[in-house]
């Protein structure tokens, strides 16, 4: 199935804190494709988070188009945003943002409980599937805080999987990781990538940025360049 | 000493750095710490407190019961005699050397006629007692003398000594009173001294004697109607200095012996089979430090149960302190880590923590202090509405100091520990790991535990508060059997302005005649004393032609002298025969009217009109004859069910007695102590009314007292409404209490979950269920607090079944608004932060770690 999943017009975000304007994002245009592996880089305060909170509907854009599966999503309330994230989007955090209190199966579980008409039968079928697609099953009793931070963050694929999103997106999924552990999660997100997902990645190392197939570059809150990995190395 | 000045210091300065946690600490501990002192000054004024006499632990009373005022024959019905004749005192103190000084006082006190020279007469509240009562007591006068031996003879001149307040208060504190002559009930009486300040009598009560008058006088002052000398009246109570060393249960047995013997002697302790209940009455020897204790036992249970409520109170703030410092040393995990990456041991945190708990208790603790302080006088002001001169100060003595300041250091020791101890486990690595990698709210457990049992406690205190508030609702919109609206009473006394027996009628005539005239009254009664004003005359009945009751045979009616019209005038209706009319007097057929009990009682299914009946003694059982019936209606107690009642007419005085305590008693009961008025509408210049009128009858007829009905009515439930107030006051307290601590549980818990819900909420959860999430965790807290209060509150309302009237003490309806009120409570509580929590935005959560 290939098709855009993702499509972006001249997209801006502007913070207002007191009398000072921010401009986060000036005119982003990007298109991302189903089953491309996208990572986004650049340094600090570029606006790759930005652009990353928007695409998944953490935020709405101050100006520009956004249409996500060929839908408009810009201006959606916050309900239909809920709901279009819940079933579109699956999300990996830096900082894994597992639920303390709740055990491996059920973080997984979670996104899954905010779909209405989804039988627990099904939930279960779908958590035990991701946590052994991840190799996770045998913990899937365990806490977080029982787990390694290479463990916790499979998890937090197996949970971003759960769902059976449209795209993955990934905010730094490895800079709370060692060298091992993150090479370890880049792996699995290549498997996903290989098996057919959509991944959209956030990242400051070229080592991991790397692994996808077509790069981004933001600089000040614009595209300044786009390719694939071999063209940006060409043309830096 | 210089790290402890140190670690004050500190503790100050982190207190006003935080001055909303600093406040809502300090006002909440001043409130537990306040209401209970407030409550212990009252306690401690009442129920704990010696009364000033010189070695108080020598001092015993002969008896343990109130039983007021005036009891003929046995002493209720076990056997256990708390009042005696003067003729039995005398036989107590001849036979009991163990004494060294026994004293007798009248068990009521009595309202007299009081005049300076050509002054306008008072009532004041006096009291008869033996010439050694001061000495007994070990008080000596404050200026002048106070009475010896030789004052209560019947040959001495009378003499009196005045109350310090009553000095002060009625008499100008003029020390010239002292050697100089007043009038009591119009008889001259010299002031020989004042008593001590602080010297309130043998007995704690919202009215005390104003002065003292010596047991032999009283025949003077009660002329025909006295009782001194009738063997068979038992009026007084008996406290005396016990000699060092003498055994208590001995001197018991005794004394108990002395008053079988001496009963043996007196016919009505052995006429018609009387004697068989001798052997089984006896005395209870008692100590008297504290006075005389019927106010302490009428109230002892009413204040054990604000105790325990007001400690109920204070737990809950407890509670909430512990939260708050709990959620405190939570924030300052980070703090802590530092301090110990910096070198600090655990022992120097756990002190700092430690001080910084004790001195927020003690801030609490004093500001508690002035909450007490006006607590106790409006307590004081409910307890004893009226009263003239408190015998209990509302101003904290040493032991109330002692009490706040002891459990101000106990929260701070006991809810101080606990976050020390967790702030000093925290690593000192997590200074460097900043935040943790996961959410977790598992540390919150022990305070949604302490929300838990605060819920639990709060709905204790709301169901009690519901119950109490019903009953008292019950009491005061009882149907006492007669109607109040717009009608008044006046308190006068008649015998007090030197009124004889011959002259009453033609002053009962005149006043009658004289307020019916006055614009806007419709009725006139006159009453030896009206309903519900807290007198009560009762007599042993006996049906002509009926054998003399058994002893132990219920056999009592309450009775009472009314005038003709008197029933309509106070809306009793009758059910039979007729009411009395101005022709009973004393030259026409002896009558009474009684009430349906009286017949039920004294003439089952019969017709009573025609009967006769007497009192006491068979020879007279046929002294009236029943010429009506009229409904039940509450006279004395309202929390009773109607006991027979008899009434006879004002002026008809029975000539037959021949006995002096019967034509005694006749005499006495010749005098109206009420005036009841009804007027066609509320009367606003009632009061100034009715004095002008009496004076105009008489300007030595004074007025004692004069109220509406409806206000006589309700002075009998100020100690229920003292009560009601009190735990509603408390239940209030608690449930706000409980809810700003469940508000601040749940905010700190909505902060702490910030991270989560931005996770949730990524991962497409909407507001609604945000929402939910939070109040579900309310939810289950209250549920659980339901869960432990529910039976909890079972329990309390089995231990004040004693103070409820007509109410349940299992009352559903209380049960379930005590169950809703907490519920709204905590469900508003509980939605504010709730709904702070869904408006959070994921990506602005997401970042908060």
């Amino acid at each position: 199935m290939s098709g855009t999943i993702i499509e972006i017009e001249n997209l801006t975000k502007v913070f207002y804190t007191d009398e000072i304007e921010t401009h986060a994002l000036s005119g982003v245009h990007l298109t991302i494709d189903r089953g491309e592996y996208v990572a986004m880089s650049g340094p600090s305060g570029c606006g790759k988070s930005t652009l990353l909170s928007i695409i998944g509907l953490l935020d709405t854009p101050t100006g520009g188009r956004y249409t996500l599966n060929g839908k408009e999503v810009a201006n959606l309330n916050f309900a239909d945003r809920s709901r279009i994230r819940n079933q579109e989007i699956g999300f990996i955090f830096q900082s894994f943002n597992l639920i303390g209190d709740l055990t491996v199966a059920e973080n997984v579980e979670l996104p899954l409980t905010y779909r209405t008409g989804m039988p627990s039968s099904e939930r279960k079928k779908k958590v035990q599937e991701s946590l052994e697609r991840v190799n996770m099953a045998h913990r899937m009793r365990h806490y977080p805080a029982q787990l390694s931070g290479g463990q916790q963050q499979r998890v937090a694929v197996a949970r971003a999987l759960a769902g059976s999103p449209s795209i993955l997106l990934a905010d730094e999924p490895t800079g709370n990781l060692d060298s091992k552990n993150g090479e370890a999660v880049m792996k699995l997100l290549q498997e996903l990538h290989q098996e057919g997902a959509t991944i959209c990645m956030v990242t400051h190392d070229p080592r991991f940025a790397a692994h996808a197939e077509r790069q981004i570059h933001l600089f000040d809150g614009k595209v300044v360049a786009e390719g694939e990995l071999n063209q940006l190395l060409a043309e830096v | 000493m210089n790290k402890l000045w140190q670690d004050v210091r500190y503790g100050l300065r982190q207190l006003r750095k935080s001055p909303g946690f600093t406040l809502t600490a300090v006002i909440t501990l001043a409130l537990g710490i306040g209401a209970n002192a407030a409550i212990f000054t009252l306690v401690q004024g009442i129920l704990l407190r010696s009364l000033p006499f010189s070695d108080p632990n020598q001092l015993y009373r002969i008896g343990d019961k109130d039983d007021c005022c005036v009891e003929g024959g046995f002493v209720g019905d076990n056997g256990d005699f708390d009042i005696y004749s003067y003729d039995l005192y005398l036989q107590f103190k001849q036979s009991a050397p163990e004494f060294e000084q026994l004293a007798a006082m009248r068990a009521g006190f009595g309202g007299f006629s009081v005049r300076r020279g050509n002054e306008i007469a008072k009532e004041l509240t006096g009291e008869y007692v033996s010439g050694n009562y001061f000495s007994t007591l070990g008080i000596g006068s404050y200026l002048g003398r106070v009475f010896s031996d030789s004052d209560d003879t019947p040959s001495a001149a009378p003499v009196v000594v005045l109350s310090y307040e009553g000095w002060q208060n009625e008499f100008a504190s003029d020390t010239s009173i002292v050697g100089s002559t007043i009038s009591v009930e119009t008889h001259p009486f010299t002031v020989i001294g004042i008593a001590p300040r602080g010297f309130f009598g043998d007995r704690i009560t919202g009215n005390p004697p104003m002065f003292w008058i010596p047991l032999n006088t009283e025949p003077t002052i009660s002329g025909n109607g006295s009782i001194l000398h009738h063997p068979d009246s038992n009026f007084l109570y008996a406290v005396g200095r016990v000699k060092p060393g003498t055994p208590i249960p001995a001197l018991q047995a005794k004394l108990s012996a002395t008053m079988r013997e001496w009963m043996k002697t007196r016919p009505v302790y052995t006429e018609n089979g009387a004697s068989a209940e001798i052997p089984k009455q006896h005395v209870t020897v008692v100590p008297a430090g504290g006075g005389i204790q019927n106010l302490q036992q009428e109230a002892g249970d009413g204040l054990t149960m604000l105790m325990i409520l007001s400690s109920v109170v204070l737990l809950i703030a407890c509670a909430n302190i512990a939260n708050l410092l709990l959620a405190r040393a939570t924030a300052r995990k980070a703090e802590v880590s530092l301090r110990m990456a910096l070198g600090s041991g655990r022992s120097r945190l756990v002190r700092q923590i430690f001080t910084e708990s004790v001195l927020l208790s003690l801030i609490g603790g004093l500001v508690g202090l002035a909450v007490a302080y006006a607590g106790s006088r409006v307590i004081l002001i409910l307890a004893f509405p009226g009263a003239k001169h408190l015998p209990v100060s509302a101003t904290p003595s040493w032991q109330v100091l002692g009490f706040a300041f002891g459990i101000s250091l106990l929260t701070g020791a006991l809810f101080g520990t606990t976050p020390a101890w967790i702030s000093t486990h925290a690593q000192p690595a997590e200074v460097l790991r900043g935040s943790s990698r996961s959410t977790s709210d598992r540390s919150s457990l022990p305070q949604k535990a302490l929300v838990v049992f605060q819920a639990a406690l709060s709905l204790v205190l709301l169901v009690g508060a519901a119950l109490m508030t019903k009953s008292l609702n019950k009491l005061e919109h009882q149907n006492f059997g007669l109607h109040t609206e717009n009608r008044y009473v006046a308190h006068f006394d008649p015998h007090g302005a030197g009124y004889s027996l011959d002259r009453l009628p033609a002053l009962y005539h005149e006043i009658q005649n004289r307020f019916e005239s006055l614009p806007g009254v419709t009725g006139v009664g006159l009453a030896m004393y009206s309903p519900l004003e807290g007198d009560n005359w009762g007599e042993c009945i006996i049906q002509q032609g009926h054998p003399a009751p058994r002893p132990g045979e219920h056999c009592g009616s309450t009775w009472d002298r009314v005038s003709a019209g008197y029933l309509d005038v106070i809306g009793v209706p009758k059910v039979r025969g007729r009411e009395f009319t101005d022709q009973d007097t004393a030259t026409s057929l002896p009558v009474a009217i009684v009430n349906e009990t009286f017949v039920k009682r004294f003439f089952p299914n019969q017709d009573p009109i025609g009967r006769h009946f007497g009192i006491d003694d068979v020879k007279y059982s046929g002294s009236w004859e029943i010429i009506g019936v009229f409904k039940d209606f509450k006279i004395n107690n309202p929390k009773e069910e109607p006991r027979p009642v008899y009434l006879r007419p004002m002026t008809q005085y029975y000539k037959p007695y021949t006995e002096s305590g019967f034509i005694s008693t006749e005499d006495q009961s010749m005098y109206a102590n009420s005036i009841m008025l009804r007027f066609n509408r509320p009367q606003q210049d009632a009061d100034a009314l009715i004095r002008r009128t009496l004076a105009s009858i008489d300007p030595n007829l004074t007025i004692n007292d004069l109220r509406s009905l409806d206000a006589q009515v309700a002075d009998n439930f100020d100690q229920d409404r003292l009560l009601a107030r009190l735990t509603t006051l408390f239940g209030v307290l608690a449930l706000i209490l409980a809810s700003v601590g469940l508000y601040g549980v749940t905010s700190y818990l909505v902060v702490r979950r910030t991270s989560e819900i931005g996770i949730r909420m990524a991962l497409g959860s909407t507001r609604g269920r945000v929402v939910q999430l939070v109040l579900r965790s309310v939810a289950w807290q209250i549920g659980l607090g339901l869960a432990l209060g529910i039976p909890s509150t079972l329990l309390a309302g089995h231990y004040m079944k004693s103070q409820l009237y007509g109410v349940s003490e299992y009352d559903a309806t209380a049960m379930i608004a005590g169950v809703v009120v907490l519920c709204c409570c905590a469900l508003i509580a509980g939605f504010i932060p709730a709904r702070r929590a869904a408006s959070i935005e994921p990506m602005q959560a997401l970042r908060t770690e």
